[in-house]
C-alpha cells in the first residue's frame, strides 16, 4: 500500500495528483503564469481533505520558468521533510510525453524570451537531455512539437517515471553580469535634476528635451521607476520606466557619451526588467530610433522583439521602431 | 497558548534564515548567506539568490532544529517573510513555509521584514513592547517606523531617498580606500579621527515636506569634492566627520518623531545598529531626553529567522489570525501590514 502525493510546476499549469497503489485518486490543476505560490497550497489542501496519509512525494523538477518551478520543488520537498517521508524527483518534460502516443516527437515549455525548454523521444525514450533553443532553431526539425499550450505537464503520471533527479533542472544559467566598474546604480531623487536635465539637454538638442519641471512631475508621478548611473560620484546617465496598465514602458536610457560602452546602458534595461518583473506586469515595451542600430541587439539579447513602426515619433521623418517583452 | 513554539523562515534577500523562539526566549538563530556569490556583481543578483535559497534551506531547518533541541512536529506555528523583498527569493521561504505547515496542519503567518526587524526587540528582555518609534538603518533600509501596537499598528513614516545608511557608509569607505564592509572600517578608524574635523551637509533637515525622510547622496558628493579640494586631508579626520553627521541626521529625525508622536522608546536595529558611534550619541541623547532606548544585539540585528518567529510568536499570544492559505509574497508591500490576512 502507497499513496503518492505528485506536484509540478515547471509551466504556467500548477498540476497535482493522488496516486495510490498506481490508481488515481485524483488530479487538479490551475493555469496561471506567476500565481504557483498561492495556488500550488490550495491544490494540495484538496488532495489531503481526501487522503492525508501520504508515502512519497514526486516532484517536477522542470526544466521551467525558475520561479515558479521552485516553488513546486521547495514545497515538496518541505512537505516530505515535515512528514518525514522520501521526495523522488523526476523530469518535466517526461510527463508531457507519457501523454503522447508516438513513437517520435519533441515536448517543449515555453522558457520565455521567445525559447523552450525541449527534448526529444524515440520509442517512449528521451533521447535528449533537456535543453533550451529558440523557436526558429526548434522548427528545423522534422519531428511533430508538442508543445505548452497543446500539452501540459501532468501529475497523475509522475509516479510512473522513473528515476530520482535531485537537483533543480535550470539548464540556463542565472542572468548576471559583472555590473559596469566603478559605476554606481541607485533611484533618482530632486537632486540630481539638474545635472540629468543639463545631459537630456545637451544628449536630445533638437528632440524636444525634458525640462527639470518634467523630469520632477514625472519623479513624482505614480508606478514610476526612475535610476541614475554615478561615476566617482557625478551622474553619468538615467533611465525611467512607467506602467501603464499592464504593460511596463521604458521610457528613457541615457548614458552620457563619455562613458558609453561600460555596459551602463544593460545594467539600466536589466534592473529596469527586474523592477517590471516584480510589479508582476505582463509585458515591457519601448521604442527606439530606426537606424540607432548601437541600441537595437541589446534589447535583443534581452528578449525585446520588433512589433510596429511608429512614423515621425521623433520628429518628422524620424521613425520609431517600437518593441515588445514579455514577462509572464 | 502562553509560551507558543515558533520557527520563524525569512528569505527576503541573500540570507537564509530560520530561527526558533518559546515565547519571548531564543532557543535557535541560523543563517547561511549566499553574499560572496554576488560579490563580483556588484549587487544581489536575485537569480543567484533565488538558487542559494533553495540549496540551503533545508540544512539550514535542522540545525534550527538541532540547536532547538525541538523536533519539527513540536513547532505550535510557523512564521514566514512575505514582504517586502526579492520576490523570487521570498518564494522560495513562503513555499516552504507552506510545505511545513500544510504538512503538520500548523498555522502559519506570512509577516512584513521591517516589522520582524524591530519585533527581535522582544527576545532582548521582558519589558513591553509598545508603543516605540523604531529606526532601522542596513545596506537594504533606512526607514523610521511608528510602533503603536506591534501585532496591527505600525506605519512606516521616513525613509530614505536614495541610498541606505549601511550603502553610504560602503561607497564613502571605497573613496576612503577603507575595507569592505565599509560599516565597521569606518567605525574602526573614526576612533583616531576628529569628528568636528568638517562640517559636513546633513541633508534635507529643515524641509517639511520629507521630515523624517533621509537622503546621503549629497553627503556623498560633499566628501567626495572635500577630498578633491583637500587632498592632503587626513583619512581619519574625513571618516569621523562623515559619521558624525550620519549619526547626527538618524538621531536627530528618529528623536524628532519620538517627540512629535509621544512615544518613550526607541527601538534601533539593522546592520548600522552595531556602530559605535550611533549607539554612544544614542545614548547621550536618550537619556537627555527622557527615552528609553533598546538594540537588539548584533546577531539579531541584521536579516536573521530569530525576528520572524519572535514577531510571529507575538501574533500568536495576542489571537492575531493566521494567514489563509497560498498567502502571497509581496515584493513591494504598502508595509501598513504587519501579518499578511
Ligand atoms: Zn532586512
Amino acid at each position: 500500500m502507497s499513496t503518492v502525493l505528485a506536484i509540478d510546476t515547471a509551466t504556467s499549469r500548477t498540476t497535482v495528483a493522488l496516486v495510490k497503489d498506481g490508481g488515481v485518486v485524483l488530479e487538479l490543476h490551475h493555469d496561471d503564469p506567476i500565481a504557483h505560490g498561492e495556488v500550488l497550497p490550495r491544490l494540495v489542501a484538496q488532495l489531503l481533505e481526501v487522503e492525508n496519509s501520504i508515502d512519497e512525494v514526486v516532484i517536477g523538477m522542470g526544466p521551467g520558468p525558475f520561479t515558479g518551478l521552485r516553488v513546486g520543488i521547495v514545497f515538496g520537498q518541505s512537505f516530505a521533510f515535515a512528514r518525514n517521508i522520501p521526495w523522488r524527483g523526476v523530469c518535466s518534460l517526461d510527463s508531457m510525453a507519457a501523454q503522447i502516443d508516438s513513437d517520435d516527437f519533441i515536448v517543449a515549455i515555453d522558457a520565455r524570451r521567445k525559447e523552450f525548454f525541449w527534448a526529444h523521444f524515440i520509442d517512449g525514450q528521451r533521447i535528449t537531455e533537456p535543453q533550451v533553443a529558440l523557436r526558429q532553431v526548434l522548427e528545423k526539425f522534422t519531428s511533430p512539437i508538442h508543445k505548452e499550450g497543446d500539452i501540459y505537464p501532468s501529475a497523475k503520471y509522475m509516479p510512473a517515471i522513473t528515476g530520482d533527479i535531485r537537483e533543480p533542472i535550470y539548464v540556463r544559467r542565472p542572468d548576471a553580469y559583472p555590473s559596469p566598474a566603478g559605476v554606481t546604480f541607485r533611484p533618482m531623487n530632486a537632486l540630481d535634476l539638474p545635472v540629468v536635465a543639463s545631459l537630456e539637454k545637451s544628449i536630445y538638442a533638437g528632440e524636444d528635451p525634458w525640462s527639470i519641471a518634467q523630469f520632477k512631475e514625472e519623479l513624482g508621478g505614480p508606478d514610476r521607476h526612475y535610476l541614475v548611473a554615478e561615476k566617482a560620484g557625478v551622474v553619468g546617465g538615467y533611465c525611467g520606466v512607467m506602467i501603464a496598465g499592464d504593460v511596463a514602458d521604458i521610457l528613457t536610457i541615457t548614458v552620457d557619451p563619455a562613458l558609453r560602452r561600460q555596459g551602463i546602458g544593460r545594467e539600466f534595461l536589466k534592473r529596469m526588467i527586474d523592477w517590471s518583473r516584480n510589479k508582476k506586469v505582463e509585458a515591457m515595451m519601448l521604442e527606439v530610433r530606426v537606424g540607432n542600430d548601437a541600441a537595437q541587439p541589446l534589447y535583443t539579447a534581452n528578449g525585446f522583439y520588433p512589433l510596429n513602426i511608429r512614423n515621425d515619433y521623433y520628429g518628422p521623418g524620424l521613425a520609431a521602431l517600437v518593441m515588445r517583452k514579455e514577462l509572464r | 497558548m502562553s509560551q507558543p513554539l515558533v520557527l520563524g523562515i525569512e528569505t527576503s534577500c541573500d540570507e537564509t534564515a530560520i530561527g526558533i523562539v518559546r515565547g519571548r526566549t531564543l532557543l535557535a538563530n541560523v543563517i547561511s548567506s549566499s553574499v560572496e556569490e554576488h560579490a563580483r556583481f556588484g549587487g544581489v543578483v536575485p537569480e543567484i539568490a533565488s538558487r542559494a535559497h533553495l540549496e540551503s534551506i533545508h540544512s539550514v531547518l535542522t540545525r534550527a532544529l538541532s540547536d532547538a533541541k525541538v523536533s519539527l512536529s513540536d513547532i505550535d506555528a510557523f512564521g514566514v517573510t512575505a514582504g517586502p523583498g526579492l520576490i523570487g527569493a521570498l518564494l522560495v521561504g513562503v513555499s516552504s513555509a507552506s510545505g511545513l505547515s500544510l504538512a503538520l496542519n500548523k498555522p502559519l503567518y506570512g509577516v512584513n521584514h521591517l516589522s520582524a526587524h524591530l519585533a527581535v526587540d522582544a527576545l532582548n528582555s521582558d519589558h513591553s513592547l509598545n508603543p516605540a518609534i523604531g529606526l532601522l538603518v542596513s545596506g537594504g533600509h533606512s526607514s523610521i517606523l511608528k510602533i503603536s501596537n506591534f501585532s496591527s499598528d505600525v506605519r512606516v513614516i521616513g525613509s530614505t531617498l536614495d541610498d541606505a545608511a549601511g550603502e553610504a557608509f560602503d561607497k564613502i569607505a571605497r573613496i576612503l580606500k577603507l575595507d569592505f564592509p565599509g560599516g565597521p572600517a569606518i567605525d574602526r578608524i573614526s576612533k583616531e579621527g576628529d569628528a568636528l574635523a568638517i562640517d559636513f551637509p546633513r541633508g534635507l533637515t529643515s524641509d517639511s515636506e520629507h521630515l523624517y525622510d533621509f537622503s546621503f547622496s549629497g553627503l556623498k558628493t560633499a566628501v567626495s569634492r572635500y577630498l578633491q579640494k583637500v587632498p592632503e586631508s587626513k583619512v581619519a579626520d574625513v571618516a569621523a566627520s562623515f559619521q558624525e553627521a550620519v549619526v547626527d541626521v538618524l538621531l536627530a529625525k528618529a528623536l524628532a518623531a519620538a517627540k512629535s508622536e509621544g512615544m518613550e522608546s526607541l527601538i534601533i536595529a539593522g546592520g548600522v545598529a552595531a556602530n559605535s558611534r550611533l549607539r554612544e550619541v544614542a545614548a547621550q541623547r536618550c537619556a537627555k531626553a527622557g527615552i528609553s532606548l533598546r538594540i537588539p544585539p548584533m546577531a539579531l540585528c541584521t536579516d536573521n529567522g530569530a525576528m520572524v518567529a519572535a514577531l510571529t510568536s507575538l501574533a500568536v499570544s495576542e489571537g492575531v489570525c493566521a494567514s489563509s492559505l497560498g498567502l502571497e509574497a509581496q515584493s513591494s508591500s504598502g508595509l501598513d501590514r504587519v501579518f499578511w490576512p
